[in-house]
């Protein structure tokens, strides 16, 4: 090897006054030839030398960004939060993937018959409702018994997965009703599923999260899926004025009482 | 003693079953072991001393405070480290990432603190080597350690570690031992276990449960005094026994009352142990 980097350009490269093309030539360079590397290595401080070192461990050692964490964090979401979300058991893709299989079938039955119109009707609220049971909860979250005695505030690990479930698997039903002919019945889930899962998450000040959920969507849909077995007609009781109502008075009531909530406030004000 | 947890007529049930039934007892800094057989108790009061759940009745307080006031409970958790029993992990998590995981619930927010407190704990587990790797791909030891790992985060000044000697081997014990007898210094570990052996070699304090009242409570010493001229060698099975088995040598170790002109030995901690739980047994069954 004829060439090697002069002395006084070392320096300049060091100090990060060489740009470009020459500085790529320099680092081409330095990778293979000793003498060079060694006296830019002589010429770099330890303590940068260290800090580069622990910068290129940590960028191995870094976790990968899953697709819920990445997605989290394009809408400003910070990483921490975004890392507790993604490990929601109901945001894997398994999961997502038999709700909309549920869905798709709702919404092709609701084109077959009146029967079938009144299933979506049934599904589409209970399954986000469903999705927040799946959330966080002993024998739901694998690692609760660690994270139980963590100082990290349940509520806010509740809050934080619920609304995400809640968005993906509402914005699944909201692609499924796309394939509902008929428009108030693609939108006549709305109000009831906003209704059942506040139900919940205001329940869950008693019980643990997966139990409220179950509970309110067993109370909600047990009985209308009775009533579509005995082959009553149901579907009117469903899309009526009333019934959603009903469900925006509930709605508002228990968003109201979770808006009060000393807890809640503690645990959304919390810096992450 | 420096009082790190004190629990006071702690009783819980789970349905027809009394896990707890008044169990009171006192640690403080150092290392104690709990012992106690199979559906004892432990991890039932290892879970109410880590948090995790609520006593029916009776009073818990750890470094003063008390688990029942939320306040008080977040306290309590900022200063504990708890390896459960059978620690779950999430699929697809690396060991770094998992530990990474709990250290954000463990509020580490800052990255690169984070980062570093993560692969400190991982080397005190030795598992540098599989840091990379699937926790879920791991054998039984070494998610163990994984879970210990975890639990370690932060420096804790309360370790609450169920059984964590289960399924490593014998080199790992050792280094385990190293661990905790390092994390004792100053500070408080609670650790339950079958293995007499490490409880000997480990802990200042023992606290021995049975049917979910506390049977013992002294020093490893005091435990192994239970069993005093009460372990004899013979070189056939005798009927005054409450306990015998073949050793290595082929001769019989008798636990209980010695005939006349036995050749009685030092009992160890185990021998204690086995003659103060075999005895409530007798008892319960009279």
């Amino acid at each position: 090897m004829s060439w090697h980097v002069p002395e006084q350009l070392v320096a300049a490269y060091v100090e990060g006054a060489v740009r470009g093309a020459r500085a790529a030539s320099i680092e081409a360079h330095v990778l293979s030839c000793q003498a060079c590397r060694a006296m830019v290595g002589a010429e770099v401080s330890s303590d940068r030398l260290e800090s580069i070192w622990s910068t290129v461990v940590d960028e191995v050692d870094a976790p990968r960004r899953t697709w819920p964490e990445r997605l989290l964090g394009a809408i400003g979401l910070p990483d921490t939060d975004a890392r507790l979300i993604a490990a929601a058991p109901s945001l894997r893709l398994s999961w997502l993937a038999s709700v909309g299989v549920v869905l798709l079938f709702a919404a092709w039955a609701s084109n077959t018959s009146d029967r079938g119109a009144t299933l979506f009707l049934i599904l589409a609220p209970v399954i986000p409702v469903l999705a927040v049971a799946g959330a966080y909860g002993p024998r739901i979250d694998p690692t609760y018994e660690m994270s139980a005695a963590t100082p990290y505030p349940t509520l806010r690990l509740i809050l934080l997965r619920s609304a995400t479930v809640v968005a993906v698997s509402g914005l699944l039903a909201l692609a499924a009703s796309t394939f509902v002919p008929d428009g108030d019945i693609a939108a006549a889930w709305l109000l009831p599923c906003l209704a059942l899962v506040s139900l919940t998450l205001v329940l869950t000040r008693w019980v643990p999260l997966p139990v409220a959920a179950a509970g309110v969507a067993a109370v909600y849909a047990l009985p209308l899926l009775s009533a579509l077995i005995d082959n009553r007609d149901i579907s009117a009781a469903l899309l009526s004025p009333a019934l959603q109502w009903a469900a925006a008075v509930v709605a508002v009531a228990a968003l109201s009482l979770l808006s009060t909530d000393p807890h809640l406030r503690t645990a959304l004000r919390r810096t992450p | 003693m420096n009082t790190a947890a004190l629990v006071t007529d702690v009783r819980r049930r789970y349905g027809r079953t009394q896990a707890l039934d008044g169990a009171t007892f006192e640690i403080g800094t150092g290392v104690t072991g709990l012992l106690g057989p199979n559906g004892a108790g432990k991890t039932t009061l290892l879970r109410i001393l880590a948090t995790v759940a609520a006593p029916d009745s009776g009073a818990v307080s750890v470094f003063g405070r008390n688990p029942a006031v939320a306040g008080e409970r977040l306290e309590i958790r900022r200063r504990l480290g708890y390896l459960p029993q059978d620690p779950g992990f999430q699929r697809g998590f690396s060991v770094f990432e998992f530990i990474d995981y709990i250290a954000i619930l463990k509020e580490l927010t800052n990255r690169r603190e984070r980062h570093d407190e993560v692969r400190r704990v991982i080397e005190c587990v030795d598992l540098e080597s599989v840091s990379g790797k699937r926790v879920r791909s791991l054998s039984g030891g070494m998610k163990r350690r994984t879970a210990l790992a975890a639990a370690l985060l932060g420096d804790p000044q309360f370790l609450v570690l169920d059984e964590p000697t289960a399924g490593l081997d014998p080199e790992q014990r050792l280094r385990f031992r190293e661990l905790v007898s390092d994390a004792g210094e100053g500070r408080a570990v609670l650790l339950s276990t079958h293995q007499t052996e490490d409880v000997a070699a480990l802990c200042q304090d023992v606290v021995v449960l049975d049917q979910g009242r506390v049977l013992f409570h002294g020093s490893p010493a005091e435990l192994t005094s239970v069993a005093d001229g009460r372990v004899w060698f013979a070189a056939e099975r005798s009927a005054d026994a409450e306990l015998v088995w073949r050793g290595a040598d082929g001769r019989f170790r008798h636990l209980g009352s010695p005939p006349p002109g036995a050749d009685v030995v030092e009992p160890t901690l185990e021998d204690g142990y086995l003659l103060l739980v075999g005895r409530v047994d007798e008892e319960a069954a009279a």
